[in-house]
């Protein structure tokens, strides 16, 4: 690469001295019809190579979007067509104890498992943030959890430690607590799965190193000569320097939550009666929204979970975002 | 990029060429659903069905064995757990590329024949190309709903109770053909008593035992579109089992929950469990005790209120091989060698001579042999109640509600209702 714009010949063309012209402005050009023609030749270029996205785009996500918006408001069970009944799938969700149940569960693995995991995140990374010797081999190996752990297998080996007679079951056996293992248990199997979530802290950590190694160094320095210990640095200076960081995790860790479903549908499964553990112990939200699709063959009323998730997950969003005005400190201008 | 008009007019021509090589590739793998024929008239069908791997080693083998006879006729197989075939299932037929021919239950025949997907085989019957003659003990009539024929029976099986026979033996209990339901309670505590275990593993939550203790008492569990029995029937039967939970003569919910997809009685949490007879075959495997097969309990000393179940083999009504898939379902339910490659896998076989081409050495077959015939003998058998469009969903409702009344998630009163509710979502939909 030079100092020329090669991946711009266009510009070349622009007629000089009239800076505040914006570029795609034919009027004075010199040769408004090459220029054009030009122009489309390479738009077309463009639009060839996005197409593939673009088809992509329209039939594997607007495409079902809208269909599944149509379904929302329909019965429908796969083979009859579509009947239009308004607003019925909504009421009878909220009609429904298994529904309000999985919300239940959902808000309160969202609650619990998301701080335990940002608060293992943000811990590691402050111990990793220090220069030491292997460091890079401690982060890559702290990272590699979340690499992996979206993957079924990770959620079945999870199953096979903490089910009846595995290895956290002997454990808790050796030191007198005899209560089977965790995922056949209706009130533990949760656990499990915030201890699944917690496990998988790579991700948001790495963010947190990058964050921690942004914070500059004057700033401990100067407080250190203020006689600051290192608490105080830690809440006065680290913390509201990586605010912004941290409001990123929250909210990217609070919407993944909200959609957690491989490790809870493969860690409940078997485990009992049902698709979503004992006495639906892990009955997440897009558990039941499984359940009631596939199972139940309704795929109207998963529709319409589907997009009460969407929003949901939509007003969350906003009140984080509103909420950030109170405790996200950006740096002068940067905002 | 040295000069910037050449790089334009190759990468419009390379774009071009990778979307057409992209829309390509689509448009071959868009018809994936291999219907029509080969060019040599070789026909191919598919053939879907639920179970494991050794189900997987011996169905293979009969298909080999079938297309020797048939060498115009290919068989694609597929293959999942019970519950992940019926939403795999689902998809392709929603999707209009259902499976040619599947194994199928009586619990799905009306679901399936409402959603308009499964294959009247009478006409084949009619053109010879299955025969419906030769059927022990009436099967042949199993897969018929409302004069349509939408299965074949492949094997038969009955609820029994099976049990841990060192365990009956050291409390002391036999069971005999007519014994009541106060004996088997009795049963029970003498087990609980003299071997420290529970009797039973938590028969509350099997829709099919609670069906032949409704049979037994003039009712049923469904009758043509709905529910045959009421609240209070089931919050009797309901709250016994929550007694005999806290007595200890059924197993602890919990523990059972743990040990799944074990079963109790293998893991010797309890000493019986009511089941299938052709279960006994998975008890064996899994548990290290011997298991035997005893009667249904009954209500007056006579009814026990039994049917033969069934699985089955139904065909799709879109499929384009109809009278291959025929010929298929033929072999499969009547050729002697194949009857000795399945076994009871699936149940006792259906046609008498499947029935005597197989004759069982080793000693849990022959238990369940033994047993078949002895309920054929004592005459107990009815025809089967009916399975409404819906009868899945209920049953796995009943289930799952009866574990969590069990675990003490639910008072029994809760539990009623919940299920009642779910029910009459699922048989009105």
């Amino acid at each position: 690469m030079g100092t020329t714009v090669t991946h711009a010949p266009a510009m070349e063309d622009l007629p000089k001295g009239k800076g505040s012209e914006p570029r795609h402005g034919p009027v004075g050009s010199p040769r408004p019809a090459a220029l054009k023609r030009r122009r489309r030749r390479e738009n077309l270029a463009g639009y060839l190579f996005m197409s593939p996205w673009i088809a992509g785009f329209l039939l594997l996500t607007a495409g079902p979007m809208i269909a599944s918006l149509y379904f929302a408001f329909t019965d429908y069970n796969l083979f009859d067509a579509p009947q239009w009944i308004g607003l019925d799938n909504f009421s009878e969700m909220f009609g429904d104890p298994r529904w309000r149940h999985s919300v239940q569960v959902t808000l309160w693995y969202v609650a619990v498992g998301t701080p335990l995991k940002l608060l293992a995140a943000l811990g590691v990374a402050l111990l990793l943030a220090q220069s030491r010797r292997g460091q890079a081999f401690y982060r890559a190996a702290f990272y590699a959890p979340s690499l992996i752990g979206a993957s079924v297998s990770v959620a079945i080996v999870w199953k096979a430690i903490f089910s009846d007679d595995a290895v956290v079951d002997r454990t808790q056996k050796i030191f007198g607590i005899d209560v089977g293992g965790w995922t056949g248990d209706p009130d533990m199997i949760i656990y499990s799965l915030v201890a699944l979530t917690v496990w998988q802290f790579g991700a948001p950590m790495v963010i947190f190193l990058a964050g921690l190694k942004q914070v500059p160094r004057e700033l401990y320095e100067a407080a250190e000569v203020d006689g600051a210990g290192k608490m105080r640095r830690f809440w006065n200076i680290t913390l509201p320097m990586i605010s912004p960081v941290l409001f990123f995790n929250v909210l990217l860790e609070t919407i993944h939550s909200f959609q957690i479903f491989s490790s809870a549908y493969i860690v409940g499964g078997g485990a009992g009666s049902n698709a979503c553990g004992p006495a639906d112990g892990s009955m997440v939200y897009t558990c039941y929204l499984y359940v009631q699709g596939f199972e139940n063959s309704r795929m109207g009323l998963a529709s319409a979970m589907a997009w009460l998730l969407l929003i949901a997950v939509a007003l969350v969003t906003a009140v984080l975002f509103w909420s950030q005005k109170r405790w996200v400190h950006y740096e002068e201008g940067a905002r | 990029m040295v000069n910037g008009r050449n790089v334009e007019r190759r990468t419009v021509l390379k774009a071009a060429g990778a979307t057409a090589a992209t829309l390509g590739l689509a448009a071959t793998t868009g018809c994936g659903g291999d219907g029509g024929a080969s060019a040599d008239g070789t026909v191919t069908i598919r053939y879907a069905w639920w179970g494991a791997e050794d189900r997987a080693q011996r169905i293979n083998k009969t298909i080999a064995l079938f297309e020797k006879k048939y060498p115009k006729i290919k068989v694609k197989t597929d293959f999942q757990p019970y519950l992940d075939f019926w939403k795999k299932f689902n998809t392709q037929a929603s999707g209009g590329n259902p499976p040619d021919v599947f194994q199928n239950a009586i619990g799905f025949l009306r679901k399936y024949d409402a959603k308009n997907v499964l294959l009247d085989l009478s006409e084949q019957a009619k053109a010879g190309n299955l025969r419906m003659e030769g059927f022990r003990a009436g099967l042949e009539k199993f897969g018929e709903i409302d004069g349509k024929l939408l299965g074949v029976p492949v094997g038969s099986n009955s609820m029994a109770l099976v049990i841990d026979k060192p365990v009956y033996t050291r409390a002391g209990v036999k069971p005999e053909q007519g014994w009541t339901w106060d004996d088997f309670e009795a049963g029970m505590k003498k087990i609980r008593d003299k071997t420290g275990r529970a009797g039973d593993s938590g028969m509350y939550g099997t829709m099919y035992l609670y069906d032949l203790y409704l049979r037994q008492n003039g009712k049923a569990f469904f009758t043509e579109d709905g529910l045959g029995f009421t609240e209070a029937d089931l919050t009797d039967w309901w709250t016994k089992a929550r007694k005999g939970v806290e007595e200890g003569i059924y197993s602890d919910p919990k523990k059972v929950a743990q040990i799944k997809p074990k079963s109790a009685l293998a893991a010797e949490l309890a000493g019986s469990e009511f089941t299938w007879d052709n279960f006994t075959v998975r008890y064996t495997s899994e548990g290290k005790s011997e298991y035997g097969l005893a009667p249904i309990p009954t209500t007056d000393g006579k009814k026990t209120g039994q049917y033969l179940g069934s699985l089955m083999l139904s065909a799709s009504k879109r499929t384009q091989h109809p009278k291959e898939v025929a010929q298929f379902i033929d072999f499969m339910v009547h050729d002697p060698e194949v009857a000795k490659i399945m076994g009871y896998d699936r149940g006792v076989p259906a046609t008498q001579a499947q029935f005597d081409a197989y004759k069982p050495t080793d000693p849990v077959n022959q238990a369940i042999a033994a047993y078949e015939q002895s309920i054929v003998k004592a005459g107990v058998l009815e025809p089967i109640t009916p399975h409404p469009n819906g009868a899945d969903i209920c049953e796995s409702a009943f289930l799952r509600i009866a574990e969590e009344m069990g675990l003490g998630k639910r008072s029994v009163d809760e539990a009623v209702k919940q299920f009642f509710t779910e029910s009459k979502t699922a048989l009105g939909a």
